[in-house]
């Protein structure tokens, strides 16, 4: 049960003159599963490791309940990592690994197996204490990975790439997974990851870097939603930039006049909105229902891609294949942009 | 087949130079040399070494030599390597300065710890001048000495960057992950170098402190050079029968050597069996 707040924290590595991490600042609540997200190489793994102790930042400070641990040595911090590759130590058996911490914390032995074959019991592992990490899967390392983490009861858990080493359905099931451990045991977690589906999958609330630098941290949909900047929405999958203005609830611009939803960012700026929130084939008179021409159509399986054009403007958009199984390049059709799928960002 | 034709010619050098050798070897420590007219093997070779004292003064303090350069430079190593994978000013200079010494001789190494460090070497002549030794005896005896201290200080002013060397390429090639881990699971940094960092390099500390042993307990020229006369090392006087005037002692020398090599393997098997079940178990 830990309040996290991250204060201006800076990063600049010896010899290096950028800041890996610009004054990052964040306060993650008691219990709950904040995702760092951004493109590799971006400070997301230098944060977590300020955070556990093991790293030294150039500036700011690191609060748990508001208290300073920048002093505090890792063994003392409460924060357990838990890395990406997983890092079982590979000479143990699964319940050493599991009661490693116990271990070090002098616990009677009695006490560490009763611990480790709970442990494993929740983690669904009862039956391979005894191996070695080696004989043992990806998904089943990764979950021992897990237990001996959660075995000390961390005040904080980290997590590096929690899902991406693993298959598509294998990440559903460790989501789950972790989420109900998390949640039963109301450790505050924080994990890093590049994929922004896994953020949005797994968190409860995102924060994005880019360049060091925090963009947005909020809820998941709101990146889907109401995106800060175009790279923000660039990076959670938006193509659709268009130029123009909002006044009040009101866009005109390249591709005319649209409703826009309450609370739009006001000005000179950018129409942005999602690929997969547009309706085709409505009444031209339907309000915000613009009249466009097929340049491109590219069918992904599950979805189609449309590249519609709008007198000047090229808008990208995502349908269901049948919806559109006989539209080929050159006719027309109608598009409604509804209210609640645009959004402006202020350039 | 053809992995069998592809590793004759090493194979066949091994057999017939390493193999041959210790076959002939083993014939006339068995008394069968046809050249002098020995043609019935016995044991009598074996008993002459077994049942002469000075054999096993040799033993003990070619155990002595073997095992105390073997930890200690195994221990300093493991100190320097830990030193050195850390990134400082000037790594690359001491780095650099660190491994030079393998590229020395040991024979010129030994000769080197002659000039330093006998009675009549530069650090005795040193102390002289400044007046904290009035006669070359009054030099603590650290070459030709009963304890070995000048043969145990060239085998580990040698084996260190050896050993180290090894053990550095392992700690660079596991990385600081694992140790991470351990200290956000709450170990000290001591117990994650006792439980995780040891452990992981273990392997190869291991090998290369069996190379050194198995080296120095079995080399000639360091104790012949820097050795007292008596006890002598094994190889030394294993060597000496073999140059013995008397044809009559080289059974025994051979004797000799095959007991060496032999209570080497015997060694390094309980070495190895021992120390993995300390580190690892």
């Amino acid at each position: 049960m830990t309040h996290v707040s991250i204060k201006e924290l800076t990063k600049v590595y010896p010899g290096a003159t950028e800041p890996s991490l610009d004054r990052l600042s964040l306060e993650i609540p008691t219990g709950e599963l904040t995702a760092l997200l951004g493109p590799s190489g971006c400070g997301k793994t230098t944060t977590m490791k300020m955070i556990a102790g093991l790293l030294e930042p150039t500036s700011g400070d690191v609060t748990f309940d508001g208290r300073s641990v920048l002093r505090d040595k890792p063994e003392h911090r409460g924060v357990v990592m838990v890395f990406q590759n997983y890092l079982l130590f590979p000479y143990m058996s699964v319940a050493d690994n599991v009661g490693f911490g116990l271990k070090m914390r002098k616990i009677d032995p009695a006490e560490i197996k009763r611990r480790v074959g709970e442990m494993l019991e929740m983690v669904k592992l009862p039956d391979l204490g005894d191996r070695k990490p080696s004989a043992l899967s990806g998904g089943q390392q990764q979950r021992v990975a897990l237990a001996r983490a959660l075995i000390v009861q961390p005040n904080v858990l980290l997590l590096d790439e929690p899902l991406s080493n693993l298959d598509a359905h294998l990440r559903f099931e460790m989501r789950d997974l972790i989420r109900s451990l998390q949640q039963d045991m109301g450790i505050t977690t924080i994990f890093v990851t590049h994929d922004q589906e896994e953020a949005v999958v797994l968190a409860d609330r995102v924060a994005l870097i880019l360049d060091g630098k925090m963009k947005q941290y909020d809820a998941p949909d709101a990146f889907y939603k109401r995106p800060v900047d175009e790279a923000t929405a660039r990076f959670f999958g938006g193509h659709n930039f268009i130029e123009g203005s909002a006044t009040g609830t009101r866009y005109e611009g390249a591709i005319g006049t649209l409703q826009l939803p309450e609370g739009v960012p006001q000005g000179p700026g950018k129409l942005t909105f999602r690929p997969e929130n547009l309706a085709l084939g409505a009444d031209p008179s339907t309000p915000n229902t613009l009249t466009a021409t097929i340049k491109d159509k590219i069918y992904l399986g599950t979805q189609t891609r449309l590249k519609l054009s709008v007198g000047s403007q090229i808008i990208d958009i995502i349908t269901n294949p049948n919806q559109v199984e006989t539209a080929t390049p050159g006719q027309t059709l109608t598009v409604t942009l509804p209210p609640e799928a645009l959004w402006m960002l202020n350039s | 087949m053809k992995i069998f034709l592809l590793l004759l010619p090493a194979m066949s050098i091994i057999v017939l130079l390493f193999f041959g050798g210790l076959l002939i070897g083993l014939m006339r420590s068995f008394n069968y040399m046809p050249v002098i007219g020995l043609t019935d093997p016995d044991f009598s070779a074996y008993v002459a070494v077994f049942t002469d004292r000075e054999f096993y003064l040799s033993f003990m303090l070619t155990f002595h030599i073997a095992f105390t350069s073997t930890v200690i430079s195994s221990i300093l190593a493991i100190g320097a390597a830990l030193l050195l994978r850390r990134s400082f000013a000037g790594r690359a200079i001491v780095n650099f300065l660190f491994q030079l010494n393998l590229t020395v001789p040991h024979l010129v190494g030994a000769i080197g710890m002659l000039y330093l460090f006998s009675q009549s070497g530069s650090f005795a002549r040193l102390a002289a001048e400044w007046g904290m030794i009035t006669k070359p005896s009054d030099f603590p005896a650290l070459v030709f000495d009963p304890y070995a201290i000048g043969i145990i200080l060239q085998y580990v002013w040698k084996e260190i960057p050896f050993i180290g060397v090894i053990i550095l390429a392992n700690m660079q090639s596991i990385g600081e992950d694992y140790e991470s881990v351990a200290r956000s699971l709450g170990a000290s940094k001591w117990q994650t170098f006792r439980y995780v960092l040891l452990p992981l390099i273990f392997p190869g500390v291991l090998s290369a402190s069996v190379m050194v042993f198995a080296f120095t307990f079995g080399a000639y020229e360091i104790p012949a050079i820097l050795g007292a006369n008596f006890p002598a090392a094994l190889p030394v006087l294993a060597y000496r029968k073999y140059t013995d005037v008397d044809l009559a002692a080289r059974p025994e020398a051979m004797a000799m050597a095959i007991v060496i090599a032999i209570l080497s393997a015997v060694m390094i098997y309980f070495y190895v069996r021992y120390s993995r079940r300390r580190v690892r178990g």
